[in-house]
């Protein structure tokens, strides 16, 4: 498959690089087209639990970008109900034959840390990050509490 | 009684009738079918002139149940009556037929006794075919799923080969089954749909539809057997919608029948295509209505005018004008009935440009027998009908740029009008369609004339309303066809992506077994339409019409169809490579129904490395591939029906724009709309380019205007709902203007984004001859 050895090469980039916020990378070798990983946030109120996501990639890649959907439920403002979460560096407009799953993966991460309340994908919690800040960490606190993975070991 | 329903083909063959010797004229007779004494859905054969042995030979599909009662009538079809005369009926019980022959019609002839009352007036022959009932079950039910219950041999699942498009296997089966134990990592196969968030289809909890079954192939990819068709796909089935059926032809291929509406498909239904078929359905409403106000030159100015005044001399023999309550004027041709809106002098012409400028050194003007002017070239001892001075005329236009950039549209379709012309045949070729059968119809009647036929007079019949004196007829049935080739369940085109509405081939066309022979068909219709002068509904896109002129294609015509892949190529061209880790080789992959296909771009192309010294190589091959993938044999039937009826060197004169405009006719477009509904960047609305530009805009005629948008905007045709409904490739994007550049620089568009980068001219002769020069020159500059 044309897209094969990038993302092999992308793969292993991403494993020795060891980005502590996305981990458990897992690849069938034989579908290289498919992962699965999981977030793991620094900053309240996501820092006490980890997310799993789902990375997939079209037959076209590097010519269009990936699709990240979160199989893990999230309290957050720009992540929707069905996992679908807005990312600009792999919207069509933006994106680049050269960008690496690794920049993907961190402009997630930093999303998933600090909101944008200003582009929500779900309307009532950005609503409630922006005028009950407190309110809502403690909704989202709860509700990590109750759905997400458990954070690696170390 | 809640049986199954089926198709039943069948053919009126002929009859005969015993005439009355005391009656002068022989009769005109058709045959209606009726199932079950349904009026409502009664079908009707053509009428056959003065004769008692008519041969009709017209093949009917018709949904019946086993214990249907057919009935098939002979009338005499009269011009002076409404109620036509019946001359003598037969009928039948389909359970009979079924019982002698063991519950399998096929090839089936029967001879009817036409009776009127109680005497026997002549015999009727059909032929049937493509009925299958199992006699032993109780009320002769069909079991579902049909024959092959037994789980089929993995090795038979394997065989059923992707690689040949033809031989009638409809679903893809997975590259390898050999070995199905490895542990699996199940892929979600992405939607074909470009933006970043994506619905994820979590239905694996719903069972799988009766007769399925999932299997892992060797690299732990989840596939599923369907043992009903044995065959295979990565796709997970949904289970068929309501109303839904699975039935297989009597060559053994796979369809579906929609009970619903009463119609089939090859490809198996999904929650995503019933939607986009219910959106196609939707826009049925507004065909006739958009219909009506294409146009490309009004001749009403002609029409509207008094006898006296249109200086045109008589109308031919048995032509007669006639005007509508409403004023419009129509002709009458009262030899074959028919009538139009062309008047018949003007038809097909438009007034040549008369040049008082003298010919080149050396040239003639000469008349043939026929009165039609030619030129002859003394330098070169050859002769054309092409005017040497054509649209080269010196001197600067209306718009204050040369002529020669102003490329008469009229005069080229002046040209091509001729040709159509001097080609014409004498006499009408008659097409009858059914309403509900308006595909099959006008397939199997346009294929089985020979091509050069159908450049007579059409004469198009609705069946069952035929006598209806209504001059839209044949404008109808281009407009109304022109759709139902775009009808998602035929599988044929499909809309260039979610926002660009023109038609491109659907690269799964293969799914329907005879789709090459369908594309010849569309060829040959879309030919008819440009050969009389019909406007068709949708616009194909422009990597298309330029491939119908030999137009080399280039990366920038991939904008308009992928947007995403295109800026991916500009990105590759435009930055250097070498040191980003893009890991590309001359190889490439793209994924249809469910499955990856790879490619190799040249030789031993998965190990040549792309880098900085051949990426221009690399760039033009994939705009190659890119263009043409899983289409080429598609392209080349069309070509080849659309070449019969019009030879493609005819429209050597236009570009793809024009084709567009020829093909799909103007709209009337509103500047105050336009303007309302318009965005600025790096502009206001009070800028003086922005003022100059309306100005402009407003002094242009209608032909000009839909160039502008065309350039702009990718479109000649403004949405149904003005230009609030602009669409861009990511949804809905009004129409913007950017400044950008400096005032030497031409002004550049967009399409994708409805955008015109507009450089901040000094005055309005300069913006008016600039943004002329732009919409003018289609190739070279101008877009980006």
């Amino acid at each position: 498959m044309a897209a094969t050895r990038r993302l092999q090469k992308e793969l292993q980039d991403l494993r020795s690089s060891g980005i502590r916020a996305f981990r458990d990378v897992q690849v069938d070798e034989s579908n290289i087209l498919y992962w699965v990983g999981l977030i793991v946030p620094d900053n309240p109120p996501y820092n006490k639990g980890a997310f799993k996501i789902e990375i997939n990639y079209p037959a076209e890649y590097p010519f269009k970008p990936p699709k990240i959907i979160f199989k893990t439920k999230i309290y957050h403002p720009n992540i929707d109900e069905k996992g679908q979460v807005c990312l600009p560096i792999i919207s069509a407009e933006n994106w680049k034959p050269a960008t690496k799953t690794e920049q993907v993966i961190q402009a997630l991460v930093a999303l998933v840390n600090d909101p944008e309340p200003d582009h929500p994908l779900r309307a009532d919690l950005a609503e409630e990050f922006v005028k009950d800040k407190r309110k809502f960490i403690k909704n989202a606190e709860d509700f990590t509490r109750k759905h997400s993975e458990k954070r690696p070991a170390d | 009684m809640s049986e199954e329903l089926h198709t039943l083909h069948l053919v009126v063959e002929k009859s005969s009738i015993s005439t009355n010797p005391s009656k002068l004229l022989k009769p005109n007779p058709y045959v209606e079918i009726c199932v079950d004494g349904q009026t409502n859905s009664v079908r009707k054969t053509e009428v056959k002139r003065s004769t008692s042995n008519p041969e009709w030979q017209e093949p009917f599909s018709l949904v019946v149940r086993p214990t249907s009662a057919l009935c098939l009538k002979v009338l005499d079809h009269s011009v002076l009556r409404t109620t036509h005369k019946l001359i003598g009926e037969g009928k039948f019980n389909l359970i009979d037929i079924l019982r002698q022959h063991n519950g399998k019609i096929s090839s089936v002839s029967l001879h009817l006794d036409l009776k009127h009352g109680s005497t026997k007036v002549g015999t009727l022959v059909i032929k049937m075919d493509g009925l299958r009932i199992d006699m032993n079950q109780p009320a002769f039910r069909l079991p579902v799923p049909p024959a092959s219950h037994a789980v089929v041999d993995p090795a038979v699942v394997v065989n059923t080969g992707p690689e040949n498009p033809t031989n009638g296997d409809n679903i893809m089966p997975p590259p390898s089954l050999q070995n199905n134990n490895v542990a699996a990592t199940p892929r979600a196969t992405p939607p074909p749909r470009p933006p970043a968030p994506v619905i994820p289809r979590d239905n694996s909890n719903e069972p799988l539809p009766p007769g399925w079954e999932v299997r892992y192939d060797e690299y732990g990819r989840r596939y599923y057997v369907d043992h009903n068709t044995r065959s295979t796909t990565w796709e997970r089935p949904e289970p068929l919608p309501q109303g839904w059926e699975m039935r297989r032809d009597p060559r053994g291929r796979i369809y579906y029948v929609d009970h619903n509406t009463r119609s089939t498909t090859w490809q198996r239904p999904s929650s995503e295509r019933l939607a986009h078929y219910n959106n196609w359905q939707g826009m049925r409403s507004h065909i006739l209505e958009q219909g009506e106000r294409r146009f490309l030159y009004p001749q009403q100015t002609i029409l509207h005018g008094e006898q006296e005044t249109d200086n045109l001399g008589p109308l031919p023999e048995g032509w007669e004008k006639r005007t509508r309550p409403d004023g419009k004027v129509y002709f009458v041709n009262h030899k074959n009935c028919t009538t139009q809106w062309e008047d018949p002098r003007t038809q097909g012409t438009f007034e040549t440009p008369v040049s008082n400028e003298p010919l080149p050194q050396g040239w003639e003007v000469r008349l043939t027998e026929d009165g039609v002017r030619y030129f002859v070239d003394h330098n070169t001892r050859t002769t054309t009908f092409v005017d040497p001075r054509g649209g080269s005329v010196a001197g600067p236009g209306i718009y204050g740029v040369p002529l020669a950039y102003e490329r008469s549209f009229k005069w080229k379709i002046c040209q091509f009008r001729y040709l159509c012309q001097s080609n014409a045949l004498p006499s009408h070729i008659k097409i009858t369609v059914g309403r509900g059968t308006l595909f099959e119809d006008s397939f199997h009647q346009i294929m089985r004339h020979p091509a050069y036929e159908l450049r007579r007079r059409l004469y198009i019949i609705f069946r069952g309303e035929e006598g209806l004196d209504y001059g839209g007829v044949a404008r109808e049935w281009f407009l109304l066809l022109s759709h139902e080739v775009l009808n998602p369940m035929y599988c044929l085109f499909e809309y260039a992506n979610k926002n660009n509405y023109n038609l491109q081939i659907n690269p799964a066309s293969y799914v329907n077994p005879d789709h090459l022979h369908y594309f010849k068909f569309i060829g040959r219709f879309i030919a008819m339409a440009l050969y009389h002068g019909r406007f068709i509904y949708s616009a194909f896109t422009m990597p298309f019409f330029k491939r119908m002129l030999n137009k080399k294609l280039v990366t920038k015509d991939i904008e308009s169809i992928d947007p995403e892949f295109y800026n991916s190529l500009c990105w590759i061209r435009d930055n250097n490579i070498d040191e980003c880790g893009l890991e590309l080789f001359f190889a490439v992959d793209f994924e249809l129904l469910g499955q990856v296909l790879h490619h190799e771009l040249k030789e031993a192309g998965d190990s040549i490395r792309v880098d900085e010294t051949n990426k221009e190589e690399y760039i033009k091959m994939m705009t190659e591939w890119r263009m043409t993938r899983g289409i080429e044999e598609q392209t080349k039937s069309f070509l080849e029906g659309f070449n019969e009826v019009v030879p493609l060197e005819w429209l050597k004169y236009f570009d793809e724009r024009e084709l567009e405009l020829l093909l799909c006719g103007m709209q009337e477009i509103d500047v105050d709309d336009w303007a309302r509904n318009t965005i600025y960047r790096h502009y206001t609305r009070n800028s003086k380019q922005i003022t100059w530009f309306w100005q402009f805009v407003k002094s242009m005629d209608n032909e000009k205007r839909a160039r502008l948008l065309q350039f702009a905007c990718g479109t000649c045709r403004v949405p149904v709902g003005g230009f609030a409904e602009l669409m861009g490739s990511n949804g809905p994007q009004r129409f913007c203007i950017e400044k950008v550049g400096k005032e030497t620089w031409l002004p550049r568009s967009h399409t994708c984004f409805n955008r015109l980068d507009l450089p901040p001219y000094k005055n309005y002769e300069q913006l008016v001859e600039k943004l002329s020069f732009a919409i003018e020159e289609t190739e070279g500059f101008g877009q980006e």
